[in-house]
């Protein structure tokens, strides 16, 4: 389409930079035949830019709604999640600080022998097993030793309630022997005769 | 003191941290070049106004994730080429690439007062005769003045497909505009 070096449109647009430009600029000034199609293609775009925009019937804008506001906690938070800066600076700290902690962390203790299961669970049922009768015995203990106080307590409690049934008997034997003595007096005194 | 020029990555900077005033600002500065992109796509004035908030508001939801705040705009026009091309898929399921015709006539009849009606008219119809891929290209390079790799980044396509659809849409319009040009400007 043409004769130049690179393409006319390209250098038509302003889309050839440094020696590109230099040297189709050269050959443009030594050719007509390129002379007369940048003409034909300012003339096109002087063709078209003959429309001109229009005005936007009804203006475009926003308002401000504190309800669909984020929040500032909220902002801040986004904001620093979409940093690089300080994403970077984060993820540099929390990798300082994990291997501080594995620095001062104290040496593993040695790994402990292997263990015979059978004979560790063994030994937990033997264990067990004397726990559980030492507990019965224990508990049978202080069953009988309640019990045997509960008993003292009673025959105490039953002997004093019958030695006060006894005072009782004989406070009242006492009182009827000398209310039968006062009617027998009585009863002779009026048989004999008065001097 | 010093006095410079508030950017767009200044907004963008603070819109981050929640100032919708900025956001606005930086709406402003952009809405009416987003409209007409969507508007020459699209042929569609609602659809075009439609779209355009939505793209604001994906911008808006996914500002943080913008790493480079100075190629804000080939960004943005990412979001509203892949909105314009689900609207395409939607309203059109059987084909992803050709896009309807221009449905709304007075979107491509409007005059400049500078130029005469007829060049704005053959000009519109000229961009209809291109295919969507082609009508897009052009749009992003005459109109919006984005470099090859921006437009790349923002149609999903390699820069040499992209160089590919603009020259072939170039030839195109070159053969529909000519006469027209020299009786418009005669």
């Amino acid at each position: 389409m043409n004769c130049a070096p690179f393409d006319l449109r390209d250098y038509f647009f302003g889309e050839l930079a440094g020696t590109d430009r230099a040297g189709m600029e050269q050959h443009v000034q030594d050719c007509p035949a390129c002379r007369a199609e940048l003409v034909r293609l300012s003339q096109t775009r002087d063709a078209l830019l003959a429309l001109r925009e229009e005005e936007i019937p009804q203006r475009v804008a926003f308002v401000s709604d504190r309800v669909y506001e984020p929040s500032a906690w909220k902002r801040a938070w986004r904001a620093f999640w979409h940093s690089g800066p300080r994403l970077g600076f984060a993820s540099a700290a929390m990798v300082s600080a994990a291997l501080l902690v594995l620095a001062l962390r104290p040496a593993a203790p040695p790994p402990a022998p292997a263990v015979d299961l059978a004979a560790l669970r063994a030994e937990m049922s033997r264990q067990v097993e004397a726990a559980v009768t030492r507990a019965t015995a224990e508990a049978e203990a202080r069953h009988r030793s309640e019990t045997a106080r509960l008993l003292a307590a009673a025959e105490e409690r039953f002997a004093r309630q019958r030695e006060q049934d006894a005072f009782v008997v004989a406070t009242e034997l006492a009182l009827l022997k000398r209310q039968m003595t006062a009617v027998y007096r009585a009863s002779f005194d009026a048989r004999e005769p008065q001097p | 003191m010093i006095f410079r020029a508030v950017e767009d990555s200044d907004l963008i900077a603070r819109a981050r941290k929640g100032d919708v005033e900025s956001f606005n600002l930086l709406v402003s500065r952009w809405e009416r070049r987003v409209y007409n992109y969507l508007l020459r796509i699209l042929g569609n004035r609602e659809d075009a106004l439609d779209l355009t908030q939505d793209v604001f508001l994906k911008a808006y939801q996914n500002l943080r994730k913008l790493d480079d705040p100075s190629r804000f705009a080939p960004w943005l026009y990412r979001i509203a080429h892949n909105e314009a091309f689900s609207l395409f898929r939607k309203r059109r399921p059987e084909s992803t690439e050709e896009v309807p015709e221009q449905a709304d006539a007075a979107v491509t009849a409007g005059g400049t007062g500078v130029f005469p009606l007829e060049l704005s008219l053959a000009v519109s119809r000229a961009l209809e005769r291109l295919s969507a891929d082609q009508r897009e290209t052009v749009l992003l390079k005459i109109y919006q003045g984005f470099k090859f790799e921006e437009i790349a980044g923002i149609v999903g396509a390699p820069v040499s497909t992209v160089k590919s659809r603009l020259y072939a849409a170039l030839e195109l319009l070159k053969e529909e505009l000519a006469p027209v040009k020299t009786r418009g400007m005669a």
